[in-house]
Formats: C-alpha cells, structure tokens, sequence
C-alpha cells in the first residue's frame, strides 16, 4: 500500500484513536502529524508489512507515551480531573449523557498506559496479542493494565452511585 | 459498565480535529521540507547510479577538465558515472541520461571497447577529457557531465544502508576473494557486496556477467536508500568522488520532484566471446548511436531478474 493511499484511508481513524487516548484533539493531531511525517521517510519498509496501521498505531501510542508529551499529559489530566469533580454534582442520574461525560472525564484522569490500553481494547478492539505490540510490553502486562484501570472506573462508579444515591 | 466505556471513548474520540486540516498540515510540512532532503536523496541516488552528484560541494574534490559547458537548467542531462579501482583504471562505465523528471536511463558501456589503439578502461586514467570525447564520439551523443568513484567506496556504502539485495542465478565462489554467492536473494554489504561487483573470473560471460552484476547492484542500492540514510551516505562517498569542474552539482539535483526510476542495459558490441583472448571488443558506431538514443528515450523495459 502507497503511503497517500494510506493516508486516505486511514487518517481519519487514526486522529480518532490518538484524541481518544490523548483526550487532547490538539496533542493528538500534533503526534498523528509528526509520525505521518516520520512513517512516509521509512515507508518503503512500513508499507511492505502485514500490517501497517498497527506499525503506525503503535508509533503514535510511543510517542504520546514518551516523555515528551508527560507534561502535557499531566496538565490535561489536571484539567478533566477538575471537571470530573463538577460533572456528578450536575448530572441527572438518569441522564445517559451525562453518565458518558461523567466516565470519559473518569477515563481521562487513569494513567497514560492504562488509558492507551482502554483504547486498544473498547474501541479499536484489539486482542490481548495486538495490544502488547502496540504497547511494547507482555500480554500479562496488558491483562494487568486493563484491570487495574477497570478496578479504578468501577471503583469511581460505586462511589458516585452511593453520592447520588442511586442503586446500580 | 463497558458499554459505558465505549460510549465514552467513543465520544472523546469524536472530538478529533478535521483530517482536512491534518492533510493540509501535512502536505505544507512535506512541501517545507522537500529540498534538502530531496537534494541530500537525489544526490545520493545519484551517486547510486555508479557515482555522481553529492550533496555538500565544499567536500567535492573538482578536477580540471570539464567536458563541455552546462546545458540550461531542468533540460535532461547526460552524464558518464565512471567507477574506478586503486590506480585509477575503470572498473565500471555507465553513461547515464537524468531526466527532467526524475527518470535515470542508464547504458552500461564494457569496459574493453577498443578505441584506437586503447582500451575505453584505460582513457580516463590518461585524462578525463579523452575519456568523454570518446564517449560522445562513440554514441553520437552528448557528455554533459561525469562523476568518478572509487569502486572500493560500495562495500562501504552497502554498509550505510544497511545491505543491497541481489538476486544470483546460480551459486559461485569468487576464487580469488573467496567470497561466495549462493543462489537466490541475498543481501549483500561490506567486502561481500565489493568482492560481487568487483568477481569478474569464474563467470561464463566474464565482464559482461559483471556489467549485469553492477546494474542489479545499482538497482537494489536505490531502493535502499531514504533520506534517513541520504546523508550519512553522501559523506561517506563525498571525499572520494570526483566531478568535473563545470558542474553545478546542487542545481543538478535541484531538478528531481520525486523519486528516482533507473532503468539499465549494456552497449551491444561484438561477439563477447572474444573477451577473453586479449582483443578488444568492437562497438558499432550507427548501432551505438541508435541503442544509446533508444535506451535514453526511456523505451528500455526495467531489468529486474536474476544475474549470475
């Protein structure tokens, strides 16, 4: 596959995955730019693989990983933290909108790792196997990961359903 | 609950910025970067092509004779890409038309075509202009330019890019480098890739099996090289080669948009066999003219295959 045919293909999904374990549309459209950048100079190898777009997923995931984006990261957590903290009070329980808002703010603030892990797993459906190539780590390292940042977000979950009042 | 965690990256993921944006950037950034590492690139293809341009012209050592005056800028330019061994005798000829687009039409010249009472190999030793005027008068067809590169130089350059990939019809064994080849692709570096180009005995057809052997090396050196590589690669062949005085090499590589094709093919002369008996090799002057004028208009088909 051409690196243009790529590009048009897969631009897209690409920028919606990196926002999504970013939760910064900025930071993310900035990495997705510099690997695009970086992947077209190595295309010749990285268009001759199986599959290109886990290559290019997983320069992407390294690279909001790295420590060049940390501080970044931290600020962004900061930011969603706070408004974390707002959303429970101002939600209607019953409101499926809010309870979405109220989880992505959730998701925002787990460690890097773990969200990138999230990710991989609930929205681009990826294995155990594919995960830990993007990750770079151990299948075990991903299955810990993953329970760890549900534990967190069940964790949460009690907690604002006993706030609210609300029996889940 | 995990419906709810998909729900919500989902959400978070569709605040992506526009991918029309992303492109736009892209394509701006691409634009902003194109010309040095398209003239760092090009210039190094070039140098693929046997030896031409490098990049940094104060590292260019710049000998006296300049063939001819330069054409106008972007027209296609010929130029004859001359490998040389340690004392200065041509181990490889390629005359070599680079195109207006990118295109390299290549024609290998064997290197024991008599001219005179010379061998072709031995005129650029004696002095480069000897050498080019024997070339134009040969194919009827002007030399704009030439580059000469030690042939030692490629072991080293097939290092920097990390290996050429060959492909050898049948096994050989190189009796005096001990170098051997099996048959099938292979990637070829340092000594090994020298010892391919350099094995000229124990090959049915002797030079011209060579002649094969430097365009398929040529060809995979090409596909090897990016611009990650480009520039380590032009300072390693930067001390060594030489170009005539009257070539602006940056604005010859300036003329690439893209990357570089190269299609090869050799000089049909008389019957090879008499390569080995000590007699020169006779090149038709008409039949020259119109193989170089063929190959040059780009109508060769690529050669691709297995060589021996």
């Amino acid at each position: 596959m051409g690196f243009d045919q790529f590009v048009t293909d897969r631009l897209d999904r690409l920028l919606r995955y990196a926002t999504a374990i970013t939760c910064d549309k900025h930071l993310a459209q900035d990495i997705v730019q510099n690997v695009l950048l970086r992947a077209q100079s190595k295309w010749d190898r990285i268009g001759a693989m199986d599959a290109p777009y886990l290559y290019v997923k997983r320069m992407v995931t390294n690279d909001y990983l790295s420590w060049r984006h940390r501080k970044a990261a931290r600020e962004i957590a900061v930011e969603r933290g706070e408004l974390a903290r707002h959303v429970p009070s101002m939600a209607d329980p019953a409101d499926a909108h809010a309870e979405r808002e109220a989880m992505r703010a959730r998701i925002a603030v787990l460690p890097r790792k773990q969200r990138a892990a999230l990710v991989l797993r609930f929205y681009e459906d990826c294995s155990d196997t594919e995960i830990a190539q993007v990750l770079g780590c151990t299948e075990s390292t991903v299955r810990s990961q993953l329970s760890r940042a549900l534990q967190t977000l069940r964790a949460h979950e009690i907690a604002r359903s006993a706030t609210l009042g609300v029996h889940s | 609950m995990n419906d709810l965690i998909r729900q919500a990256i989902a959400a978070e993921a569709e605040e992506r910025v526009d991918s029309r944006t992303v492109l736009a950037e892209l394509h701006k950034r691409k634009k902003r970067r194109k010309p040095l590492g398209l003239i760092v690139g090009v210039a190094t293809l070039t140098a693929a092509a046997a030896a031409a341009a490098v990049i940094i012209p104060t590292a260019i050592k710049k000998t006296d004779a300049a063939p001819a005056a330069p054409p106008p800028p972007a027209s296609p330019q010929n130029v004859l890409l001359i490998g040389i061994d340690d004392n200065n005798n041509t181990d490889a000829l390629v005359f070599a038309r680079f195109g207006g687009d990118g295109s390299v039409n290549a024609v290998s010249l064997p290197r024991d075509i008599q001219i005179g009472n010379d061998r072709i190999n031995a005129l650029f030793r004696e002095d480069p202009k000897k050498l080019t005027t024997a070339v134009e008068r040969l194919t009827a067809t002007k030399v704009d330019h030439y580059a000469a590169i030690k042939m030692a130089e490629f072991g080293r350059i097939a290092e920097v890019v990390g290996g050429v990939e060959v492909c050898v019809v049948a096994a050989t064994k190189d009796l005096e480098t001990e170098a051997f080849f099996p048959s099938g692709r292979q990637t070829l570096t340092g000594d090994q890739a020298l010892a391919f180009l350099r094995q000229r005995k124990g090959l049915e057809m002797g030079d011209f099996d060579r002649v094969k052997r430097h365009q398929a090396f040529l060809t995979g050196l090409a596909a090897k090289i990016t611009k990650s590589n480009a520039l380590p690669l032009a300072r390693e062949i930067s001390t060594t080669i030489k170009v005539d005085a009257g070539w602006d090499v940056l604005e010859f590589a300036q003329r690439f948009q893209g990357p570089v094709k190269i299609l090869t093919a050799t000089l049909p002369v008389s019957d090879p066999a008499v390569v080995t008996n000590g007699a020169g090799l006779v090149a038709d002057p008409e039949q020259a003219k119109q193989f170089v004028e063929y190959q040059f208009a780009g109508k060769a088909r690529p050669q691709d295959g297995c060589v021996r």
